[in-house]
């Protein structure tokens, strides 16, 4: 290795003292697990690319600004050459890239870990610098162009690029050229500024400061566009550089963008925000109570059906966005799931019972914790997957395991507002996404939005703000958010005020009793913080029906009207008690039919019908309790002859009733990724330096023909990796498709998915090698010629 | 936060406890932009519609004064969505502007110019405009405005008419205050109406709706054409406004079927505006048979569709819509308000009863008992012949005939639907029937003579539904009607509405047959009047004879 090549990261890492590799292994935890077994791996690990874009994708927006400079100039750079193409100071973000090991070197000699090249690319959409770009050229074109430019050129075409690179780097030079350039020459410059490639037919024709005729042509005559192939053009990285004032990006995002703040009263919003977690409750509580009755179909895939969703969204007055909500929120916190004998249905589960009896502060904090922690997007639901399949609320689809983290993401940028202050979502979704710009995609945006919401919709913000019992439950604290909800939500009342016009309004919300009885006895015609219930035939009939009197029905709404009963009420009552119960139903499952009055007063009479349970219903007709088969053969054991009749007329008896399933398997929350204490962090430091030292001890296997290498496959990995950097010879021993034991002369080339790309001196072509079958790798001292 | 008087339903109804001590301050605050729906005793519902906002917005207020109200009187929490959407909607009136413009005469003008563009795409919006005139701007056939006004309605994008009215022919009217007064009320609505330039005054039957179409015509000082539902109407409104106004008799010209005048004020009746011979309508130049200043609609709820069609062509003209209940059986609500104009004044009937202004009623219905004979054929009566049947059953004449009985001396109306059933009652009782074939010369007989006491018990059919001023009666007996038409069921409370010389409270019975459809319909009937604060008793016929004496009057 000689001295002007930087060193490699496994000798700086090896450089740094122990607090940095733990600073190291704190923030990029993929290092970690499994600890490596000394430094050679752990600089391997560091630059796999997985590893590389796990950690740029964690960074912050400035942070990859200015990583985006470091990358736009060339290794062996310094801090005050990236200082200048960001125009910000950048010793904060140059320590934690250097920190995370992705940049590494001191400020005058920092280099940028070559994967971490490989994925940005060319960084902030500017060209390929001019030396790259101008490879395509031929030496006559070269050469040309150079005469253009008034240079000499030196008859090596590598040199001569060198020299226009350097050409266009001059920026008092290039000022001048351009002061003579026309607007077009202007406007094609500004419109590459942000896009450097361009089209354009026939784009290599040979053109010259003298032939130049339109704007384009005038740019390559002068080196400021170079054409790369046939259609294409493209603006070298210099004069990019030069547009942009000579900035890498035109805005310098040094700091999270400050939220857009609105008033909004305290006061206002946790009201606001408690009559929304009241009104959410009792949705979830009305929903649960018709599917129990009346549940719907699970589709075979698990998700709920379109008819279904409209038919509950009408039932619920709520539109279909909500309904998917509702159904996701029920879900998450354990109250729904499927069950049933022959179809699988949706049944609110054994848990919905107990849930049921809580207060509503407590009821809401089931479901809004549940919310919190689930996978489960309920916005997903109605958009297309990747084959078009549309996604179902309470589907198997809508599982996103980010979506919990995201989701107090958003919570803490509204937790971190000033009291009395509201936040618009872009303006969280700004503030997000300056945090981690490379995460930021679709998912995170609509998750955002959703989130803000569905925060709405449970109750635990209003306008923008979360409300107290919001603040406390993000604030991780669950019986302050209980008891703050309980003091923001109204006194239940018991009475209500009726009307003549058959109504009953109930100016707040009412004891869990009295709401129950209501329910029965009239309709909801109207909720919010009052509810307006309507008497009609139908539903006092209802309250008869389940064995209520007149009387009773009155009693009570004497008892809880402040005003005495309306008389077109009472008429109704009465009226319905009236005629209620004059025609009777009852349930038989055989009926005897006999002309002769006394011969069914015989069979009454015998003591061997007692089984049948019989009843008279009139002077020829019993009706029987048991079975008509049984009935039959009893007879005729009796010795009567009875002849059966056709079914028809028979009554089939059908009771619906509230079905339950048990609660659904909870999915696992996704193991949040926890802070390991500096000791065990240090630990495995010293583990790693353990393992180094004892490697770098046992002499390095010599190369010649003495028999293939063999060394462990961390060491393997470390040294292709190093030497896909530097471009040496490595001899290895490598298992061939036949398993024989083969030796090779290799230069690897780069190393990806476990597999080499090199060129093999044996074979005199690129080939691949599977890494695995690689016995063993040793460095060759002179390069094979 | 927690004691106003007003609470916000998420449903976007508010319900006003009326005994609060704010409740009368709230009321005037949400009466502006929000309708009331219904306002039995104890607490009043009212609605926030798109309509209504769009009201409060040609009335000059804005989303924030909503929004404030709302939050000022609210005795809970107000949902965030509801607040967002009553800004939203708001919003959308005036996005879109109808103006003249010097060289394409009217044009659509829009400061929002996706809203422009998203309207003009419309299928509907594109036969009627013309030519873009700028980017924010297009031009619009000036035949068109109403019929756009319409569309644009549906569309949730109504358009603000700035486009103004024309004079019309200038011809003095002034009223004639002698020995009476224009109540408050009425000139607030007038003052409402002329304000707004057009549209509907909602006021009970009684309060006096004439008085409110006179008084405008005197501000237009206008040649005016008044519509009415018939001749009798026609002839009421000419007796009223030479009493009431400087007009004379060779000003005032009636256009019925009867005769044909045209004179500066003309009042038609809808049948022969929408009379047609060979498919076209032969009376439609009467609208441009003069450059009238004003239009005056009665009864707005019942306008049929035709005269929706020709109000359209009508835009640059003032319009004043008059009505009791602006409740349309037909749903067309949005017509009224696109076509006449914004409802401009509502006052609630229990408020003008409390000022004096009309009588105070007391409703009853009378359930009666169907015998077993009865029941049995209305059991196997053909479902179209069931309300018929049971609304016309003789048991009900054998009750109506005690009623009348016990009312004797005071001046009673028998009102029906089925003719049969009319004439049959009209025998019994021995008293005079009027009906669709009685002439109009034998029917204001008939009424004048009732007016003068000197007949003292009528029979009347659904002719006497409307605008027919009777102001002695004191007891009507409904004994069949139109289905469930709660308007129907307001305009027959109408009639015996006038404040009595002495005082005396108004009796209204409803006689249903127990247990059949009549007796729902008669339900739904009642709703409107139960929503304005009547309340029916509902008593057995066996019972009628301990209702008490109307001049006690006794709480329900």
């Amino acid at each position: 290795m000689s001295d002007t090549r930087s060193r490699s990261l496994a000798d700086e890492l090896r450089a740094r003292d122990d607090d940095a590799l733990v600073a190291l292994l704190r923030e990029r935890p993929d290092l970690r697990t499994p600890v490596p077994a000394d430094l050679a791996a752990l600089a391997a690990r560091a630059t796999t690319r997985p590893s590389v874009q796990r950690a740029l994708d964690h960074l912050d927006e400035f942070t990859l600004q200015v990583l985006d400079a470091a990358v736009a100039l060339p290794d062996r750079s310094t801090v005050v050459a990236i200082q200048q193409l960001v125009d910000h100071d950048v010793a904060g973000a140059l320590d934690t890239l250097r920190r995370q090991a992705l940049v590494y070197g001191s400020d005058d000699d920092l280099t940028v870990a070559r994967t971490v090249r490989e994925i940005v690319g060319d960084p902030a959409g500017l060209g390929p610098a001019a030396e790259v770009a101008l490879r395509g050229y031929g030496p006559a074109r070269l050469a040309g162009l150079l005469a253009d430019l008034d240079l000499a050129s030196s008859g090596d075409p590598v040199q001569d690029a060198r020299t226009v690179a350097r050409h266009l780097s001059d920026v008092p030079l290039l000022e001048a050229l351009l002061a003579t350039a026309d607007t077009g020459v202007h406007e094609v410059l500004a419109a590459l500024t942000t896009s450097p490639n361009g089209r354009l037919g026939r784009a290599d024709r040979p053109v010259g400061r003298a032939t130049a005729q339109t704007p384009v042509e005038w740019l390559l005559a002068h080196g400021l566009l170079i054409a790369v192939d046939a259609t294409t053009v493209v603006l070298p990285r210099e004069v990019g550089l030069y547009l942009r004032g000579g900035r890498v990006h035109a805005d310098t995002a040094s700091e999270a963008p400050s939220p857009v703040l609105t008033e909004a009263p305290t006061e206002r919003t946790d009201h606001t925000a408690a009559g929304a977690a009241a009104t959410f409750v009792r949705l979830v509580d009305d929903l649960l109570d018709t599917w129990a009755s009346d549940p719907p179909k699970a589709l075979r895939s698990g998700g709920l059906g379109v008819r279904d969703r409209a038919r509950t969204a009408a039932v619920l007055d709520v539109d279909q966005e909500h309904l998917n909500f509702l159904v996701e929120a029920a879900h998450a916190a354990g109250l729904l799931g499927t069950g049933g004998d022959i179809d699988e249905v949706w049944l609110p589960t054994t848990i919905y019972d107990g849930w049921r009896t809580e207060s509503v502060a407590s009821r809401w904090w089931t479901l809004a914790s549940g919310w919190l922690t689930t996978m489960r997007v309920a916005g997903l639901s109605g958009s297309k997957d990747n084959r078009g399949k549309v996604l179902a609320p309470l589907g198997p689809d809508l599982a996103r395991s980010i979506a919990p983290a995201v989701r107090r993401d958003v919570l803490d940028s509204l937790l971190a507002l000033p009291p009395g202050q509201a936040t618009s979502t872009e303006s969280v979704r700004d503030r997000l996404r300056w945090r981690t710009p490379r995460l930021f995609g679709r998912l995170r945006d609509g998750l955002v939005t959703w989130t803000l919401r569905e925060a709405e919709l449970l109750g635990l913000a209003a306008g923008g703000a979360l409300g107290q019992h919001g603040r406390l439950l993000a604030a991780g604290d669950d019986d302050g958010a209980v008891a703050a909800l309980e003091a923001l939500l109204p006194e239940p009342l018991d009475h209500v005020l009726l009307q003549a016009d058959l109504t009953a309004v109930a100016p707040g919300p009412l004891t869990g009793e009295l709401a129950q009885r209501l329910g029965v006895l009239a309709d909801v015609e109207s909720r919010g913080g009052a509810t307006v219930y309507r008497f009609s035939d139908a539903s006092v009939r209802r309250a008869l029906d389940l064995g209520w009197s007149a009387a009773e029905v009155l009693e009570l709404l004497a008892a809880h009207s402040r005003t005495p009963v309306p008389q077109p009420l009472t008429y109704l009552v009465e009226d319905i008690a009236r005629r209620h119960g004059r025609v009777r139903v009852g349930v038989a499952s055989a009926y005897l039919r006999c002309d002769d009055p006394g011969l069914l007063s015989e069979i009454l009479a015998d003591r061997r019908v007692t089984t049948l349970r019989l009843r008279r219903l009139a002077p020829t007709v019993l009706a029987a309790q048991a079975p008509a088969d049984t009935v039959l053969t009893r007879l005729r054991e009796m010795g009567h002859a009875p002849a059966a009749e056709s079914p028809e007329g028979d009554i089939v008896v059908r009771r619906p009733d509230a079905r339950r399933t048990s609660p659904p398997r909870r999915l696992p929350s996704p193991a949040p990724v926890t802070e390991l204490p500096t000791t065990v962090l240090s630990a495995a430091v010293r583990a790693i330096r353990a393992g180094d030292h004892a490697r770098t001890v046992v002499k390095r296997p010599a190369g010649g023909m003495g028999g293939p290498p063999s060394s462990p496959t961390v060491d393997v990995l470390a040294l292709l990796q190093d030497t896909a950097a530097t471009g040496e010879t490595l001899w290895i021993g490598y298992v061939d498709a036949h398993g024989q034991a083969t030796q090779r002369l290799i230069e690897p080339q780069l190393v990806e998915g476990g597999f080499v790309e090199a060129f093999d001196h044996l074979r005199q072509e690129m080939r691949r090698f599977a890494v695995h079958r690689i016995t063993g790798a040793a460095a060759i001292d002179q390069p094979v010629s | 936060m927690t004691d106003g008087p007003l609470i916000v339903q998420s449903d976007k109804t508010l319900l006003l406890e009326v005994d609060h001590d704010l409740a009368g301050e709230c009321r005037r605050s949400i009466a502006p932009f929000a309708e009331l729906e219904r306002s039995p005793e104890h607490v009043h519902t009212y609605r926030l519609t798109p309509l209504g906002l769009w009201n409060a917005r040609a009335a000059g207020h804005d989303a924030e004064q909503v929004v404030d109200v709302l939050l000022r009187y609210s005795r809970y929490a107000v949902p965030h969505a509801l607040l967002v959407d009553v800004a939203e909607t708001m919003d959308r009136y005036g996005r879109l502007r109808l103006e003249k413009h010097p060289v394409h005469g009217l044009v659509l003008a829009s400061s929002d110019r996706a809203v422009l563009e998203e309207v003009i795409r419309s299928k509907k919006v594109l036969p009627l405009v013309g030519e873009r005139v700028d980017r924010d701007t297009v031009a619009v056939h000036p035949s068109e405005r109403g019929h756009l006004k319409q569309v644009l309605l549906k569309l949730g994008w109504p358009a603000e008419d700035f486009a103004g009215y024309v004079d019309g022919e200038a011809h003095p009217i002034s009223l004639k205050q002698d020995g009476w007064e224009m109540r408050a009320y009425q000139a607030e609505a007038v003052e409402g109406f002329w304000h707004g330039g057009s549209g509907v005054v909602v006021l009970p039957c009684g309060a006096g709706k004439t008085i409110v179409g006179a008084a405008a015509m005197a501000t237009a000082g206008a040649t005016t054409l008044i519509l009415v539902t018939n001749t009798v109407a026609a002839r009421q409104w000419r007796h009223e406004l030479l009493a009431r106004t400087s007009l004379t008799e060779d000003e005032i010209g009636e256009y019925s079927g009867a005769r044909k005048e045209i004179r500066p004020v003309t009042i038609a009746t809808y049948q022969v505006m929408t009379t047609r011979r060979k498919g076209v309508y032969s009376h439609l130049e009467l609208l441009d048979a003069r450059d009238w200043g004003l239009i005056v609609y009665d009864e707005v709820h019942l306008l049929p569709a035709p005269i929706f069609r020709m109000t359209a062509d009508l835009q640059a003209r003032r319009r004043l819509g008059l009505t009791a209940t602006l409740v349309r059986e037909d749903g067309r609500e949005g017509d009224v308000f696109s076509l006449i104009g914004p409802k401009r004044y509502d006052a609630p009937w229990k408020d003008i009863e409390a000022q004096g202004y009309i009588a105070p009623a007391d409703c009853v219905e009378v359930r009666v008992t169907l015998t077993d004979s009865e029941r049995l054929a209305y059991a196997t009566a053909e479902p179209e012949e069931r309300y018929r049947f049971c609304s016309t059953t003789p048991s009900k004449n054998r009750v109506v005939e005690r009623i009348v009985e016990q009312h004797r001396g005071e001046q009673t109306l028998v009102i029906g639907q089925y003719l049969d059933q009319l004439d049959e009652l009209g025998e019994r009782l021995g008293a005079p029937v009027i009906k669709g074939e009685t002439t109009v010369k034998e029917r204001e007989r008939l009424f004048n003579a009732f007016r003068t006491g000197e007949v003292s018990l009528l029979v009347v059919s659904k002719v006497a539904n409307f605008s027919i001023d009777l102001p002695e009666a004191t007891v009507a007996i409904q004994v069949s009607g139109t289905f469930g038409s709660r308007q129907e069921e307001a305009q027959r409370l109408g009639r015996i509405l006038r404040p009595k010389s002495d005082g005396r409270t108004a009796r209204f019975y409803a006689v249903t047959a127990r247990d059949t459809v009549d007796q729902d319909f008669a339900a739904h009937r009642q709703r409107f009047l139960a929503e304005q604060g009547y309340a029916y008793r509902i008593v057995d016929s066996d019972d009628i004879g301990d209702l008490g004496d109307l001049s006690k009057p006794d709480a329900g």
